[in-house]
């Protein structure tokens, strides 16, 4: 039997990554230096062997489309294999933005209709895991079901936060709970379907719900067809600054469950990026890196530990950074200090000048819902100038030039926002 | 601009390179923690805006074709662009295989005329330099010369195995070129031949044919020979960095000019491009330096795992050296492994080789040692410095636990 079409939503604003998402989709986030958060999905559906993906954009999608291409970077583009970018269209009404997960589905329903396979893969574009969609889709026909939903166990406090399924003892559902506060089930879903094509085509046009866990799987439920496919390895929301650090965190140790290269995760080198090929790390012989990933064209003449560096990161002689995620070509200065920090792309800190350092306890002032756990977020292409200190739980908005600062030093759980305004 | 095609030869198999081409061709001999040798020609045509090379090639191409993939790595693609490999061929007329440089070109002639370009370039692949083809372009056109052959000052020797020419001192750029020796036993002339020649495509096509019927077909001992006589002929000085890689001592010394504190080759300024498609490159995991690593001197790129001690070397992608493991004045090839415990100093290791636990291999004054592709060097083995092992040797070929300066385990 063929395999299924995907449709890959891949909207996701993702706003509790604070400034990581003002210019990109949460998808279009970098993660574990070369990938950005969509690669891990769309090289699950290349290693699954899927051919015909469509992927559903709305917010900020410009570095998302940059990134995806033709698809080429996932085997995806040739006579027989596409992927697709939807942006939401305006239809009869100015503007027509897409209203909720099944409401994406829906107003591209012509790729459904138009798909040569019986089943419709629906995923999301915003998890870190690695999963063969085959093992679900093999589970969804020998279940006889209509639509399987991937659900994995999740901490009780945390149940408030996805759905929920109770299951009889053949896995088929038998109650949902959407982000109730009291769940009955810590088995949550993943925001992974695998629908019979004409039912979901069915359940679309028969209502006009727009989304699939608050309407359409309850509306489903009740037929007795809805069956919980369980999966028990890594899979991170990574929707938090936190959340998005601890993954980062876990590319370092082998017991994690998250191993890029052993799953095949592919990504698009050249979007971006200089014309030509990235060079080989250079440490040179100041350079000193321990428990670190480190991307090509790195130049490393200080101390690197426990880092996650993006391409073309230099780090100067004398300059050490600890516990942090450096993205595409940032430029630590000499005798920088950097704890702690997760600093988007371009981001320079002058010589001597100190980021991430101070009392945790003190949670962001604007934010205390992002930055509470000791971290700083620098946003892409900002200047930090020497000779200053950064605290921790501090928020720096991007494009922000070294004068701006003058000279002042950043306390901790402060903002700044360089006069842009603030999300 | 004129109109140019680039020839770039590429196909030999340099005996003195030894194990490391008994399955490729020199111009794919991995270089620079990353690249091939001809990723330096392609990417300077690349950077000179020259779009249409054909790459002569004859020796095991496999590599080579996999490699140059279209010239899409060089974006020579597209309906101007075209980057070709021109394999041997029979046919009426035609004898099989390229008896030489100029018979390469020669059996080609169809593609210079269906290109019909003003100039034609040709370059050998097998060099690590940089270079705006245009200057010496530039040049030849304001010279009006028929042909402008590429020189680079080197200290005279009772000897050479180049090209050696004298250049009237018109300019800084070069000059009239008065007298050329091939690898002459005795000379005092001072500027060597970069193999890089320009010519006046009509003049190149008359010349190869002409050719043709002698018994050898050199460009260096044949063709500028027949221009010296008959044509305006001029030397274009070079001044940048030159690396060979034709011998094992003169490639390890190349791959050197890598490291350091001042590199002779700035790579990183280079922009070189080669075939990230490649599946000896693309879809690896970043680099992974592990907890208890040291790094010192070192280039690395994707893919790479290092827990051990690591100076001055070059690892290509994949490359892992365990956990107490020594790495020093080395070159380890794609996915070459290194186990816990071992030392290896002053080593070339090809792709896919495996050093045995606690063994020890090279180092002292006897030279370098070089392993051959996909060889397993079982534990505990001493190899000394100087030795050559052969590729895809079995652990179980290997009967004793030490060999000497000199050896050649096969």
């Amino acid at each position: 039997m063929r395999n299924p079409a995907a449709i890959l939503l891949a909207g996701g604003v993702g706003s509790r990554l604070n400034i990581l998402v003002r210019q990109r989709a949460k998808p279009a986030v970098p993660f574990g230096g070369i990938y950005r958060i969509i690669d891990f999905t769309l090289s699950n559906i290349a290693n699954s062997g899927i051919t015909d993906v469509a992927v559903l954009t709305q917010y900020k999608p410009l570095s998302l489309m940059d990134h995806i291409g033709n698809g080429e970077s996932w085997d995806l583009s040739g006579r027989t294999r596409r992927v697709k970018i939807f942006p939401p269209k305006t239809g009869e009404k100015d503007w027509d933005w897409y209203h909720g997960t099944a409401d994406a589905v829906r107003q591209n329903i012509s790729f459904v209709t138009s798909a040569k396979s019986d089943e419709i893969m629906i995923l999301s574009g915003d998890h870190v895991y690695h999963m063969d969609y085959r093992l679900m889709v093999d589970f969804h026909r020998a279940k006889k079901a209509r639509v399987t939903i991937a659900t994995i166990t999740v901490p009780w406090e945390e149940t408030h936060q996805f759905g929920t399924a109770v299951t009889n003892n053949e896995n088929r559902i038998v109650e949902w709970e959407e982000k109730s506060p009291r769940a009955r089930s810590n088995l949550a879903s993943m925001g992974i379907y695998v629908f019979d094509r004409d039912y979901l085509v069915a359940l679309l046009t028969e209502s006009k719900e727009a989304d699939f866990g608050h309407h359409i799987i309850p509306m489903a439920l009740g037929e007795g067809v809805v069956y919980a496919y369980p999966f028990n390895g890594y899979w991170r929301d990574v929707g938090t600054v936190q959340a998005y650090w601890d993954a980062n965190m876990d590319l370092f140790d082998p017991a994690s469950g998250i191993h890029p290269g052993s799953w095949r995760t592919m990504t698009n080198i050249n979007a971006a990026g200089p014309a030509f090929d990235r060079p080989p790390v250079c440490v040179s012989s100041t350079g000193h890196v321990q428990r670190s990933i480190v991307s090509p064209g790195c130049t490393i003449r200080g101390t690197v530990v426990n880092c996650v560096l993006s391409p073309g990161v230099t780090i100067e002689q004398g300059a050490r950074v600890s516990d942090s995620i450096i993205m595409h070509d940032c430029r630590i200065e000499k005798g920088a200090q950097v704890e702690r920090s997760i600093l988007d792309k371009e981001v320079a800190v002058g010589a001597g000048t100190t980021v991430g350092r101070g009392d945790p306890k003190t949670v962001n002032a604007a934010h205390p819902e992002h930055l509470y756990s000791g971290l700083t977020v620098i946003g892409k292409r900002t200047d930090i100038p020497p000779g200053i200190t950064v605290g921790t739980n501090c928020i720096i908005y991007p494009l922000i030039p070294a004068e701006d600062f003058s000279g002042t030093n950043i306390g901790d759980g402060e903002t700044v926002t360089g006069g842009y305004e603030t999300t | 601009m004129a109109q140019v095609l680039a020839m770039v030869l590429a196909g030999g198999r340099v005996g003195e390179l030894g194990v490391l081409t008994f399955f490729r061709p020199k111009s794919v001999l991995p270089y620079g923690g990353l690249y091939r040798v001809i990723d330096f020609p392609m990417s300077n045509l690349m950077h000179s805006d020259i779009e249409n090379v054909g790459i002569l090639s004859q020796y095991r191409p496999f590599e080579l074709i996999n490699h140059t993939a279209n010239g899409e790595p060089w974006d020579m693609t597209g309906r101007q662009r075209c980057a070709v490999i021109l394999p041997p061929f029979q046919g009426r007329g035609a004898s099989d295989w390229y008896k030489g440089t100029a018979d390469a070109v020669a059996q080609n002639i169809d593609f210079i005329r269906l290109h019909s370009p003003e100039i034609v370039v040709v370059i050998s692949g097998d060099h690590i330099y940089r270079m705006d083809y245009r200057d010496i372009i530039l040049f030849h056109l304001e010279k009006n010369a028929d042909l402008t052959v590429a020189f680079t000052k080197v200290p005279p020797e009772g000897s050479s195995r180049f090209g050696l020419g004298s250049i009237e001192d018109e300019e800084p750029r070069g000059g009239r070129l008065t007298v050329y020796r091939e690898k002459p036993k005795s000379s005092r002339l001072e500027w060597a031949s970069l193999t890089i020649y320009v010519f006046r495509t009509q003049l190149l096509i008359r010349a190869l044919m002409e050719n043709e019927p002698a018994s050898s077909h050199e460009f260096g001992k044949d063709i500028i020979p027949i221009f010296m006589e008959n044509h305006r002929v001029y030397g274009y000085k070079h001044s940048g960095y030159w690396g060979y890689t034709r011998t094992i001592e003169e490639y390890y010394r190349t791959s050197m000019d890598l490291l350091g504190a001042n590199p002779r080759v700035d790579i990183r300024s280079w922009q070189i491009r080669t075939n990230m498609s490649d599946r000896s490159i693309r879809d690896r995991p970043p680099a992974f330096i592990g907890p208890s690593a040291t790094t010192e001197d070192v280039l690395f790129h994707c893919g790479c795992n290092v827990n051990g001690r690591v100076a001055r070397s070059i690892l290509f992608p994949g490359v892992t050296i365990e956990e107490g493991a020594v790495v020093e004045d080395s070159i380890l090839f794609f996915d070459a492994t290194v186990r816990s415990g071992s030392v290896v100093r002053r080593t070339i290791a090809d792709t896919g080789c495996t050093i045995g636990r606690r063994s020890d291999i090279g180092g002292g004054p006897d030279g370098l040692t070089v392993i051959g592709m996909e060889t397993a060097v079982p534990e505990e083995t001493r190899i000394h410095g100087g030795v050559t092992v052969h590729p895809k040797l079995r652990e179980d070929i290997f009967a004793r636990q030490e060999y000497l300066p000199g050896e050649v385990v096969q």
